[in-house]
């Protein structure tokens, strides 16, 4: 009974672990760094960690969990709300679809493949920011973020990766 | 028989588990398509269910704010003491200059009084602020707002404006019992109505997402030089009139561009001005003794 008790626990934590650091980084994203210039073109973490969590344990991160913490960063950035929501729903399908391209690969092959994802995702955010609006809007700020993002990726993937090993053993 | 029933349910039951599972993502990808819609259609709910959600995680937002904040401050110190030399001669001159303005100013008022009994002129009612601080940025690439610590509890109400200490900051989109967002007027939503220069020529500061928004609807014989300043008209009731906004610059193509006066990445408090109408004053059911007077004259 204890021992089911705990095992129930631990699996409830290492479904919540993922929930809990995407929000943390929506948290994180909305942080005023006191830069000047920076604000536009900060890099867009939550991308990272839904892109790490759904190629190393998909079955933690579900459409619903995604589709909130786009909806809650869209809500908390002020942005218009479904617009990341949406971007990132579409990434997880992406992912999940193309599992077996990234799965136990070089970390070269995965910032390639996470380089072309920033890009799509930043086609979309424009796209749909500039039908919200209904004005072209520039795409110079999205395009230096998903550069900035692209940049930092490795830095966030090795600290992602350590917090797997420690909550999230590989399979 | 039984059996047989039983066992194509639980295959029914799985196949449509599948099925839900496989085409999950476009149930919410329609739904985030629908929220989009809905917040384009009708502002009020979404804004509404925006403010809340804004409400409840603002002292998360405080907390992870709050170091960068610190770290924000500690630089400064460190680059105050840096320039200390310099920042004191600076400061002795510019001492020196304001104590004459200062005798002008004085001559200017008594003058200004003298003449306003002469007219019978009754002045605005003395504007009051709400200090406010800043506790996250918008963090996207297509977005110009800010979310402040302060809220209905406080007095603060859609509409007011933010200055920070050299100017205009933007207006306040959305108001929470604790918190509320300000759009900045670089916004693409932002429309501010100015008065440009010695002339005063009335103009529309509209916002582009850039750091130095477009100049619109100024007058074809409107006599506008660089470094002109910049102030809030006060048509249209929400900005007080008067208000510094920046000065003028030209663009590459030759129109008019404004260079405000606040670096919006440093915003760190904010002045949120409860420009009411006097007649409306008695309404707001909230304790204003918390709020200080400010003189934009």
């Amino acid at each position: 009974m204890t021992t089911m008790l705990s095992n129930n626990l631990d699996m409830f934590a290492k479904r919540s672990f993922p929930v809990l650091a995407g929000i943390f980084f929506v948290l994180i994203s909305t942080v005023p760094y006191y830069i000047p210039g920076f604000g536009p073109v900060a890099p867009n973490v939550v991308l990272i960690a839904v892109f790490f969590w759904v190629i190393h344990h998909a079955e933690f991160v579900p459409t619903a969990t995604v589709f909130f913490i786009g909806l809650l960063l869209d809500i908390l950035s002020g942005a218009p709300p479904g617009i990341n929501a949406a971007t990132l729903v579409l990434v997880r399908t992406m992912l999940v679809m193309q599992s077996k391209v990234f799965r136990g690969k070089s970390f070269l092959l995965l910032w390639w493949g996470f380089s072309l994802v920033a890009f799509l995702v930043g086609l979309v955010i424009w796209a749909l920011s500039t039908f919200y609006h209904m004005i072209l809007l520039n795409p110079l700020p999205i395009i230096f973020q998903m550069l900035m993002t692209i940049t930092i990726f490795p830095f966030f993937s090795w600290g992602f990766a350590k917090l797997h090993q420690k909550f999230l053993p590989i399979d | 028989m039984n059996r047989l029933r039983g066992s194509s349910e639980i295959g029914l039951s799985t196949s449509i588990k599948v099925l839900i599972n496989r085409f999950s993502y476009l149930f919410f990808v329609l739904a985030a398509f629908g929220i989009m819609l809905l917040s384009k259609a009708d502002t009020f709910v979404v804004e509404k269910v925006s403010t809340i959600v804004v409400d409840v995680f603002s002292p998360l937002m405080r907390a992870v704010s709050e170091p960068a904040a610190a770290i924000n401050d500690a630089v400064d110190r460190v680059h105050e003491l840096a320039n200390i030399r310099e920042q004191n001669v600076l400061l002795r001159r510019e001492n020196e200059r304001l104590l004459v303005w200062k005798t002008k100013a004085e001559k200017l008022s008594a003058q200004n009084k003298s003449l306003q009994t002469l007219l019978n002129f009754k002045p605005d009612s003395s504007l009051k602020s709400i200090t406010a601080r800043v506790i996250a940025n918008s963090g996207g690439a297509f977005v110009r707002s800010v979310v402040v610590n302060t809220g209905k509890s406080k007095g603060v109400r859609k509409g007011q404006a933010a200055v920070a200490g050299a100017g205009l900051v933007g207006r306040v989109a959305s108001s929470g019992y604790q918190s509320a967002r300000v759009l900045l007027i670089t916004d693409i939503n932002s429309r501010v109505p100015v008065l440009v220069g010695q002339k005063r020529d009335r103009a529309i500061l509209r916002g582009d997402n850039t750091f130095m928004p477009p100049l619109r609807f100024l007058p074809v014989n409107a006599s506008v030089e660089l470094g002109d300043n910049v102030v809030t008209s006060g048509h249209g009731g929400v900005f007080p009139p008067g208000l510094k906004i920046g000065e003028i610059i030209k663009d590459s193509e030759g129109g008019f561009r404004v260079m405000p006066k606040v670096i919006f990445e440093r915003l760190e408090f904010l002045r949120l001005i409860d420009f009411l109408p006097k007649s409306l004053e008695n309404h707001t059911p909230y304790d204003r003794s918390s709020e200080t007077k400010v003189n934009f004259q």
